[in-house]
């Protein structure tokens, strides 16, 4: 049983005799010395000065009104408020230490804790009731009280759902349907020859320009050789000296857009957390913590050259989740 | 010396303040607590202000805050803007970003109170977190202020998440992407993922009701739990008063320093001039978060240097390092990020929570405590957490890969590979260094104000002095055998005015539950 | 009273002012309409400007830009730009030599030099000389790469052959942004290659750097972006990097990181400084 320090709350055991406060204060200590107290004329001239101070203050609380009302401008108002706070913090702390009292004081440190009988009273009041309470080995209590609790508490979270909806298999598909023309954001069809070799645009499926998920990176990769993914060869549309594969912009890591673009190593980095994919390679991941290649979108061309897709994406694009079938 | 007039001037003073003092009296009944209150005593050292730093800084982010609160729109309605800003002229983009703009821009004090606003919640992030290691390196936590840390870390994570959903109201770029990289570690937690990032953001990323939420959130939900919980963790702070360094005249039951009326009253209203002086002055002088810069965010869009703040950089920064780890089986993936997005935080937070009782399995040390310990008087815990510091510090680094491998001209692969091995390998070498300066430290020479209390000081025939009793009692300090120890300046039984018993002198009881009593507290008891 | 102008940020050109009541003068007014009116017409259906600016044809700059050649450059690129150690200029076009020269990429000092940005070594006039041959080859050889661009300067309204800020801004951020940061400052490719800062590019340098995609850049032809595209983007850049920055101190134009720094290190040091000076050391 641990012994417990007697406390000394209460005004009859502070450490004065006949004293009626709790924090005393040794006999000795002289509770109105300051250190300029006997030096009037010091004291006198640090007045005007903190005096000085604070008229600063005063002034820049003018100018910045002055600067507010002539259509503000930050740079003016953050040296006028620097000062204003400046001056005025520092007169207040010359004031403190030279003019103010009640520096490197001792006092008496609480005990606060209670002595046995006021603790024991507490289990007291605490027990009063304990047998009605806790009846028939506590069957209201816990048998019926808590779970009945436990449900209706339950079923005060749930509205909380209706904040969204079901996901559905809303991460399986994009925008992005057979026939799609690709097109930039300013709403052009791109043709099988107007991205130059080494170049790239974001694309989106036509009638859906800005939609999230369904943002695309096309690239012309020239006459180099591609390594496709089983299930995902033929993806990719050769014309002439143009070789053009589609991948998705949503990283499969986190979801930021995978765009910045190397020519000379032919990958596509996310600038988040650095992800790197090899276009050559199927856009695999060969850095970064990014473990699933960017999904191929299939390309075909239409009619008078333009690029469409032939279909949506035929995996989730984006980051993980737990329910997302092995590729 | 004060004159007839001066003299009466104060009579009369006296006679006004009993009159108003009574008027309250009368109704409240306060005037113990009042005295006690003005009488009270906060000790002075200067590394006990970095709390109140914070707390001040809170005060000036929710005043601008409140202000911000006035002109932003939280709503993710598309308008066209048609503002001061030229390069955004004619660019469809929410409300709550055209907003934002508009307050920059168009709104006088705007720019400066927005700024203020973001620098204030950096410099409140760094200060929590100072405060933090202080009160962990002196050892303040300990018995009775255990629930007093809990408090603290709640408010540590909840100014983080504060400071995350208030930069990411703006919808700009930047903030954006950090939006999009959450809800895609929400989406991986296992089995309710999917379902819980689709009821927060009202459907798939970036949903269309999104900062209504997110404004709720960071203008009434945390601020409400910050204010309950600061109040709380003052309250207790004062009930338990603070505590203090050891020092000449200072003991477990008495405590030095400035009392609350008027010197630490004013002192404390410096420190706010001061806070306000550096906030406000950064406010207008150093640009932040430039969101014109940005832009709307826009999913297809992205930015080189695509950080957070500096206080959720250690997660990026574990986002970037944990390595490309997926699971899969049975029809079912355990994404990426889950693991430094979730699965870390959750550990790290776990531990930091449970310190006080891990410490005190430590040390065997189940005392009460109103003394601190100076870091190198205990060595096992210093070690620890300089090694969890290199270790966050290497993760906030590595948020930051890209941005140093621009200005250094190193691969952003070496730096990230570096890093990698860095935050394993730095906190144990920094661990093993930080052990043996700390043993070194107590070596060299017993601090004067650490007298070995309970022992007693022999002179030998050579004339050296030396303690015969054990271990250096006295402030937790851990016993290391030095063969022969110079003696302590201090003379045995002097001391400042106002200690209490002289039983500090007994030699120390060996608590058979194997914790030594501290003398000074009346042979204090350990927990059983 | 004191004119209220719009607080705190950068006008951008096109910007009003204060607006003015017009004079009931019916005569001049329409002296000024009818003058108005013809430029209209005159600017609707004029020719639009030529897209790319000219290069010197004559014989006396060929052949000092062939001397040129010879001794700086000839060494990697070959006797008549055909290759050696680097690459041929047969078809490069006179942007891309532009480019390249007038930031100082080449001439490199080893042909395992990665081209950084610095002082151009030739003066405009050597590099006009240099410009000159190299497109002559280029048309010898018949395949000329596209040529300097013409930037336009940005306007107040969109016009056909007139681009504006915010259309540069919009195809910046989608298309320039994630190597070279929001804020043009730069940033960090794979395998070590630094993305250069824009914040000192002229706007032809910016407009050529999109046609011509000096590696590890791609490049960016007339089907991907127009001629006027092309100058929003670099007028849009241009104006970035002139603007004074509304909120103070650029710090480097970064974003979070450097902004973090200062916040921690500058921050709250100062005010543990503060702290020390209110209270003891203990």
């Amino acid at each position: 049983m641990p012994e417990i320090i007697t406390g000394t709350h209460g005004p009859e055991e502070g450490a004065g005799a006949g004293t009626p406060w709790p924090d005393d204060v040794p006999p000795n200590q002289d509770d109105t010395w300051y250190p300029l107290r006997d030096d009037p004329w010091r004291a006198a001239r640090l007045e005007y000065f903190i005096a000085a101070l604070w008229g600063v203050t005063g002034i820049c609380g003018i100018g910045l009104m002055v600067v507010y009302w002539t259509g503000g401008q930050a740079q003016l108002e953050g040296w006028l408020l620097l000062a204003a706070f400046g001056c005025l913090g520092v007169g207040l702390l010359l004031w403190a230490r030279q003019l103010l009292p009640g520096h490197e004081v001792t006092a008496i440190r609480h005990q606060h804790i209670s002595e046995p009988e006021v603790r024991a009273a507490v289990v007291d009041s605490l027990s009063r009731g304990a047998e009605p309470m806790l009846s028939r080995r506590g069957f209201l209590v816990k048998k019926v009280l808590v779970p009945v609790g436990g449900i209706f508490g339950i079923a005060a979270l749930w509205p909380l759902a209706s904040m969204g909806p079901r996901p559905g298999n809303a991460l399986y598909h994009t925008k992005w349907y057979p026939g799609a023309r690709l097109v930039t954001e300013d709403g052009r069809a791109l043709t099988v020859d107007d991205v130059m070799v080494d170049g790239l645009m974001t694309v989106w499926p036509e009638g859906y320009i800005d939609n999230p998920q369904s943002a695309a990176v096309l690239v012309n990769i020239g006459g180099q050789p591609l390594q496709a993914r089983p299930g995902q060869a033929g993806f990719e549309v050769i014309s002439g000296a143009n070789g053009l594969v589609a991948f998705s912009k949503v990283c499969t890591h986190a979801g930021c857009a995978v765009s910045l673009f190397n020519v000379l190593s032919m990958q596509l980095i996310c600038p988040c957390h650095q992800s790197t994919f090899n276009i050559l390679q199927d856009c695999k991941p060969v850095f970064g913590p990014a473990s699933r290649p960017l999904p191929q979108l299939p390309l075909g061309v239409a009619p008078g050259g333009y690029l469409i897709a032939r279909s949506d994406f035929i995996e989730p694009i984006g980051p993980g989740f737990w329910n997302r079938s092995g590729d | 010396m004060s004159t007839v007039a001066e003299r009466s001037a104060a009579r009369k003073r006296a006679q006004q303040q009993q009159k108003a003092l009574d008027w309250v009296d009368d109704r409240f009944g306060s005037s113990s607590w009042l005295r006690s209150a003005m009488d009270k005593i906060f000790p002075d050292h200067w590394s006990f202000m970095v709390g109140e730093i914070a707390m001040y800084t809170f005060v000036i982010l929710i005043a601008t805050g409140i202000y911000l609160a006035l002109f932003y729109k939280a709503s993710d309605a598309i308008v066209i803007y048609h503002g001061v800003y030229k390069p955004l002229d004619g660019q469809a983009m929410t409300e709550a970003y055209a907003s934002t703009i508009n307050l920059s821009f168009s709104v006088r004090a705007g720019l400066v109170m927005r700024q203020a606003h973001h620098w204030a919640a950096l410099i409140f992030l760094a200060a929590i977190t100072f405060h933090m290691c202080r009160v962990f390196f002196t050892g303040a936590f300990r018995r009775p202020r255990e629930v007093n840390w809990i408090i603290g870390v709640t408010l540590l994570t909840l100014a983080m998440l504060e400071g995350f959903s208030g930069y990411s109201l703006p919808d700009d770029l930047l903030s954006g992407s950090g939006l999009r990289v959450v809800f895609s570690i929400v989406q991986s937690i296992p089995f309710v993922g999917v379902w819980l990032a689709f009821t927060i953001w009202g459907g798939n990323f970036p949903g269309t009701e999104f900062f209504g939420r997110l404004f709720v959130i960071h203008e009434f939900l945390f601020p409400l739990l910050l204010a309950g919980l600061l109040g709380g963790h003052l309250a207790i702070l004062w009930r338990q008063t603070h505590t203090d360094f050891p020092g000449p005249g200072k003991t477990e039951r008495n405590i030095v320093g400035s009392r609350l009326w008027p010197q630490y009253t004013v002192k404390s209203t410096a420190l706010l001039m001061f806070i306000a002086a550096v906030i406000f002055g950064l406010g207008g002088l150093v640009q932040i978060n430039p969101i014109w810069i940005y832009g709307p965010y826009q999913a297809a869009r992205a930015s080189a240097g695509t950080q957070p703040d500096w206080y959720v950089g250690w997660l990026d920064g574990a986002l970037r390092l944990w390595p490309h780890w997926e699971f899969r089986s049975f029809g079912h993936e355990l994404a990426n990020p889950f693991f430094p997005g979730l699965l870390l935080p959750g550990i790290v937070f776990t531990v930091i929570y449970a310190w006080p009782w891990i410490d005190k399995r430590i040390y065997s040390d189940y005392g009460h405590h109103n003394l601190l310990d100076r870091p190198r008087d205990k060595p096992l815990r210093t070690a620890i957490g300089v090694a969890a510091l290199i270790f966050f510090t290497d993760l906030t680094l590595a948020s930051a890969t890209d941005v140093i491998g621009t200005g250094l001209h190193i691969s952003f692969e070496l730096l990230i590979e570096i890093l990698q091995y860095g935050s394993f390998i730095g906190p144990i070498i920094g661990f093993f260094v930080a052990y043996e300066v700390c043993v070194l430290l107590q070596q060299q020479v017993a601090h004067p104000i650490q007298r070995p209390v309970g022992g007693i000081i022999m002179r030998d025939a050579r004339g050296g002095f030396h303690t015969v009793g054990g271990a250096h009692e006295g402030n937790g300090h851990e016993a290391h055998d030095v063969e022969h120890e110079e003696a302590v300046l201090e003379p045995v039984g002097a001391g400042a005015s106002g200690r209490p018993s002289a039983d500090e002198d007994d030699p120390p009881a060996i608590n058979p539950d194997g914790g030594a009593t501290l003398p000074g507290d009346d042979g204090h008891p350990s927990e059983t | 009273m004191f004119k209220r102008r719009p607080a705190s940020g950068p006008a951008g050109p096109g910007a009003t002012g204060t607006s003015r009541r017009r004079s009931a003068l019916a005569g001049p007014a329409a002296l000024v309409g009818a003058v108005m009116a013809v430029f209209a017409v005159l600017f609707w259906t004029l020719p639009a400007p030529a897209q790319t600016k000219p290069v010197r044809t004559d014989p006396a700059s060929i052949q000092a830009g062939e001397t040129l050649f010879n001794l700086h450059c000839s060494a990697c690129h070959g006797i008549g730009g055909v290759g050696a150690k680097g690459p041929p200029l047969l078809n490069v076009g006179p942007a891309a030599v532009d480019f390249f020269l007038s930031t100082g990429r080449m001439p490199l000092s080893s042909p395992n030099q990665e081209p950084v940005s610095g002082p151009p070594f030739f003066n405009k006039d050597q590099i006009a000389n240099i410009v000159a041959y190299v497109n002559y080859v280029d048309i010898l050889h018949g395949t000329p790469g596209p040529g300097i661009p013409d930037v336009t300067p940005p306007c107040g309204v969109q016009t056909p052959n007139c681009p504006t800020l915010s259309e540069g801004n919009t195809l910046f951020l989608l298309n320039c942004a994630q190597c070279h940061d929001a804020s043009g400052a730069g940033g960090m490719l794979s395998h070590g290659y630094v993305v250069p800062s824009l914040r000192q590019a002229t706007p032809t340098q910016v407009a050529e750097a999109i046609r011509v995609g000096p590696r590890p850049m791609p490049n960016f032809g007339p089907g991907q972006f127009t001629n006027q595209q092309v100058s929003a983007i670099a007028d849009y850049v241009r104006y970035m990097s002139t603007s004074p920055d509304p909120g103070g101190l650029g710090i480097a134009h970064f974003g979070p990181v450097p902004e973090g720094f200062v916040a921690v290190i500058f921050g709250l040091g100062l005010l543990l400084l503060i702290s020390r000076f209110i209270g003891n050391r203990g």
